[in-house]
Formats: C-alpha cells, structure tokens, sequence
C-alpha cells in the first residue's frame, strides 16, 4: 500500500494502531521496516506511527495520553462523543481529533471547541473514507457536518486535516481528486493544499521538538542556551 | 437521414480524464460507465450529471496485471472540468466488491491523453 501511495505522489504515511493492538509493536516495527527497504530509494517516504485512542470518559482519555505521548509520533482520539470532543480539543498533548461528527447529526463541533481546538493546536480531520463508505443517501448529511466544520475554520482557523483513513489501496485518492472532491463541501483550492501538506507537516515538526519544551513558549537548548 | 455534424464554434467544448481502476473482480466497460453515472447520480443528482456531459470513450483492460487493473478515458465538459473530476474518487464498490478509481491527468485531446497519461507502449511491455 504504501508504494503505492508513493506512486500516487505521497510524501509519507502514518500507520495508525488501535490502542488494543499496541502491545504487538515489535512485530508491527519489523514489518515497517521492510517495507522501508522496498521503497525506491532515491525520494524519501516517511513512516510514522500514530495511536489512536478510544477513551470512555475524559479521566480515561487523559491517563491514556499520559502513557502514550512519548511512545507514538502522532496521537489521534476517536472522537464522536461531545465530552470526548472537548476534553481533546482542552489537550494540547494532542495532535489530531478524528472525525468528531462520528455517529452525529450535527459537525459535533461548536464555536467553544472551535476556539480551544485552536489554542491548543488540536487539529480536526476530515475523514475521506466516512464520506466515500457512507450510503448515497446518506451522505447530504456528511457533506453537511463537513460544510459547517470548513465554516467554523474560516472563522476560528484551528488547524483542519484531511485523511484517507485507507487500510488497502482501495481507500487511496489522488491528491487532485481530493482537491476537486473538496470543492463540494465548499473548500478552495489553497485551503485544501494547505491542510494535506503543511498541517501534517506542522504536526510532524511540533512533535520533533515537543521534549524540549517546558512551557508553552519556553523551548530548551542542548547548548544550556535559554531558549525563548 | 443522419443529421449534420454541427460546425465548430457551435459543438460542446470538452476534455478527456485518464483514468486507472483497480478492482477486486474483473472490470467490463459497461461496467464502468455504469458506475460513473452512478456515482454522478448519487453525487450531483440528474440535473447536475446533465451539465457533466460524462462518457468513457477508450477503455483497455489489463487482465493479466494484480487487482485487475484498468485503465480508460472519460469525456466530460470543459466548463465542469473540476466537478466531474470530484466523481471519480466517490466510487467505492461495484457488485459487494471494492474498487478505486484514480484519475492520472487531464487532456484536450484523446491522443494527447494517451501519450501522455496512459503510455500504452510502456503498459504492455
């Protein structure tokens, strides 16, 4: 899957576990690895690995943060429930709230989460294969909830990411094809771009530097230099 | 009698998609134009596939590649060029089985898409 996502003009996957499954990671590790050998050598493709959390409650959810922050390069929360939606977007240890408008009629967001999200840098994806799966007629309803989210960043601009969720290279898109399929719920062609090159960028880069950090603003040098 | 072909300035103006599909059971062109009017349908609805103009115009089939690939050229209008390419990517299942549609360029003519998107020499070799 993954040459095949550099066929498509890719630069990097994350692979995303289940919070259940983390215990095999050696076993998942190894076969990254490999598939990092196959790959063409000359342009590099990143490999991150994610974890996926699916909390009960937010005293659940905050404990998982905890042990896996330092573990995993990129944290996401199954989102859906509301107060699973805004204890994620009051952490800032968080990187991405999957899909808050799982299972929901409305965006599952609201102006408040909107302005946290943005405080605290949690970004809000825009799950492709919710849309592609979801029955054609249903799917006026998640075009709508994505309309209402791209309304909401416009105004509070927290960061807004779009994923293929894929498990096979039958959830894979073109990026172009996602340009155009996102001008149906109303996004212009520089925000689109924005969302699938630099968001994921940002949030590789934030969590390359996250150790160092003591307090918001406050960055620690290896030279003893006060960083500011 | 077969009415006469319209003069230039008066024909619809149009662009060819290059398409490629991967599928888990073996794709027929029927098929496919099937399911991009379909997946237009459920997309736009009857009165915005209309505007589309959509139509597969070349199709080849690879049987003897992995997941049954194919690859092929859609018609549509010039003016709905970006509407029509959003179609592509809400295909997800044909028959229970999944399939993805992947576009691989835009051209203004059959020939150039071909050269340039669907290299049918390098295909074969």
């Amino acid at each position: 899957m993954a040459l095949h996502a550099q066929k498509l003009g890719y630069d990097g996957t994350a692979l995303v576990l289940n919070s259940k499954d983390y215990k095999d990671k050696s076993a998942i590790i190894k076969a990254v690895q490999s598939i990092k050998n196959n790959l063409h050598h000359d342009c590099p493709f990143q490999i991150k690995v994610g974890l996926e959390i699916q909390a009960r409650n937010p005293a659940d959810l905050k404990k998982q943060v905890q042990k896996y922050r330092d573990k995993v390069d990129v944290i996401l929360v199954h989102g859906g429930d509301l107060k699973i939606n805004r204890a994620a977007t009051e952490e800032p240890r968080i990187d991405i709230l999957c899909h808050p408008y799982r299972n929901r009629y409305d965006g599952g967001i609201n102006h408040v989460l909107a302005v946290k999200a943005a405080e605290n840098k949690v970004s809000i994806e825009i799950n492709l294969k919710y849309f592609l799966l979801t029955r054609p007629n249903q799917r006026y309803r998640v075009l709508s909830q994505f309309r209402q989210i791209v309304k909401l960043q416009r105004k509070y601009k927290f960061p807004l990411i779009i994923t293929s969720d894929a498990d096979s290279v039958y959830d894979l898109r073109h990026p172009q094809d996602i340009i155009a399929l996102a001008s149906c719920f109303g996004m212009t062609n520089d925000e689109v771009i924005h969302s699938l090159s630099s968001v994921p960028h940002d949030i590789i880069n934030r969590n390359k530097i996250r150790k160092q950090i003591i307090l918001p603003g406050v960055r620690l040098f290896n030279n003893g230099d006060p960083g500011s | 009698m077969k009415l006469k072909i319209l003069p230039t300035h008066l024909r619809e103006k149009k662009r060819y998609l290059a398409f490629q599909a991967i599928s888990e059971i073996p794709l027929e062109r029927d098929d496919v134009i099937s399911l991009i009017l379909g997946a237009s349908g459920d997309l736009y609805g009857a009165y915005g596939t209309s505007k589309l103009g959509l139509w597969v115009v070349k199709f080849w089939k690879y049987p003897l590649s992995e997941n049954n690939r194919v690859n092929g050229i859609i018609r549509c209008n010039r003016d709905e060029i970006n509407s029509a390419r959003a179609v592509i990517p809400t295909i997800t299942r044909f028959k229970g089985k999944r399939v993805v549609f992947q576009t691989l360029g835009i051209s203004g003519t059959i020939k150039g898409a071909i050269t340039n998107f669907i290299k049918l020499k390098t295909a074969d070799e």
